[in-house]
């Protein structure tokens, strides 16, 4: 079981992970948005907020938002605009089920986790589990080669990865797969935005290795 | 609560088998996609798509469900081609770095390092410099 899977066996079970996202849980695939939200509930403790649903929204807003600007008198800014962004995910959208408002954000750890031990399946099923501190392949090798100087390539892209996909509200997953299969404008530009930036990127890393 | 929370894990197990079999986890592959030498991985995202395309047609009229829209926004451009060039240098977009940690890969964790640091510094910047309105609560 070590050949990758086939265009149609890998197309129809993208397609049935994000259906199944759907149906299972109330909510469109996003995982640049859960990591924000795990994040962003790290910093800024939402899970509270979303559990104790009996008191009112504003309150809780304004209480979340005094003890924030208390807390961290320095970023008083950044708590004045997170609060907006809670309300707005508590709400769940027009003719959606009420299940739909946010998980709490340990969910999303729980969901990062599990993509974690899919890996591991796929691969404890091609072979016997191995760990390096590496990636794998002669073509990252050839690149980067494969000393400490080879971790610059990774990091520098991470943190690309990071800011970008929350500049832009979302992922191979949100914008690419999901947002583009309902033809939505903002989804279509960001992913036409990530493939070409892709593109170019591994055309001039293909030519300056050779 | 616990029907929600084992629906999340096993839809993220599926998708983090399934991308490891796909080979979407291996950074030679997803070069070999950007540089137009293997059409798998193309073919395999835009199949996805043609699958989903109907499905959310048919889904969205049987349970009479309107998704939230994705507009253009200041962000969409800039923050897409900041994360290509991201994704193409690392090999990962945000749940490969995940998959490729379960593999063994564990130099992904500093990938994931990068991607914590940047969704983090974004938010902050964004939060304090720019603030402009995103149309979605995920886009903040």
């Amino acid at each position: 079981m070590s050949e990758p899977w086939p265009v149609w066996a890998g197309g129809g079970a993208l397609a049935g992970v994000a259906l199944g996202h759907w149906l299972l849980t109330g909510r469109l695939m996003a995982i640049s948005g859960r990591f924000t939200r795990l994040v962003d509930g790290l910093r800024f403790g939402r899970s509270e907020l979303q559990e104790a649903a009996p008191v009112p929204e504003d309150e809780l807003l304004a209480l979340l938002r005094a003890a924030t600007a208390a807390e961290f008198g320095d970023v008083e800014a950044e708590a004045a605009a997170a609060p907006a962004s809670v309300e707005d995910c508590l709400l769940p959208p027009p003719g959606q089920p009420q299940s739909a408002s946010a998980q709490p954000w340990w969910f999303h750890l729980a969901f990062l986790a599990a993509l974690v031990a899919g890996g591991a399946a796929s691969a404890a099923l091609a072979g016997p589990l191995q760990a390096e501190f590496a990636i794998r392949g002669e073509g990252f090798k050839s690149v980067f080669g494969s000393g400490p100087a080879a971790l610059l390539p990774l990091l520098i892209g991470g943190v690309l990865v990071g800011a970008g996909t929350r500049m832009a509200g979302g992922c191979t997953s949100g914008h690419g797969l999901c947002g583009v299969s309902r033809l939505q404008r903002g989804s279509l530009l960001a992913t036409a935005a990530f493939f070409g930036a892709g593109i170019v990127t591994s055309l001039a890393l293909g030519a300056l290795s050779k | 609560m616990i029907r929600d929370l084992a629906a999340t894990l096993a839809v993220a197990f599926a998708l983090g088998f399934s991308l490891s079999r796909i080979g979407f986890s291996s950074w030679d592959e997803v070069h070999a996609m950007f540089t137009f030498a293997d059409l798998r991985l193309t073919l395999i995202f835009a199949l996805g798509v043609a699958i989903l395309v109907p499905s959310w047609v048919v889904l969205g009229k049987l349970q009479k469900v309107e998704w939230p829209t994705r507009g253009v926004h200041k962000g969409t451009l800039v923050g897409g081609v900041l994360f290509g060039v991201g994704w193409a240098l690392s090999g990962a977009c945000p749940s490969i770095a995940f998959v490729q940690l379960g593999e063994g890969q564990l130099a992904a964790l500093v990938t994931l390092g990068g991607i914590l640091v940047g969704n983090y510094a974004y938010g902050a910047i964004h939060a304090r410099f720019l603030r402009w309105d995103t149309g979605s609560c995920l886009d903040r």
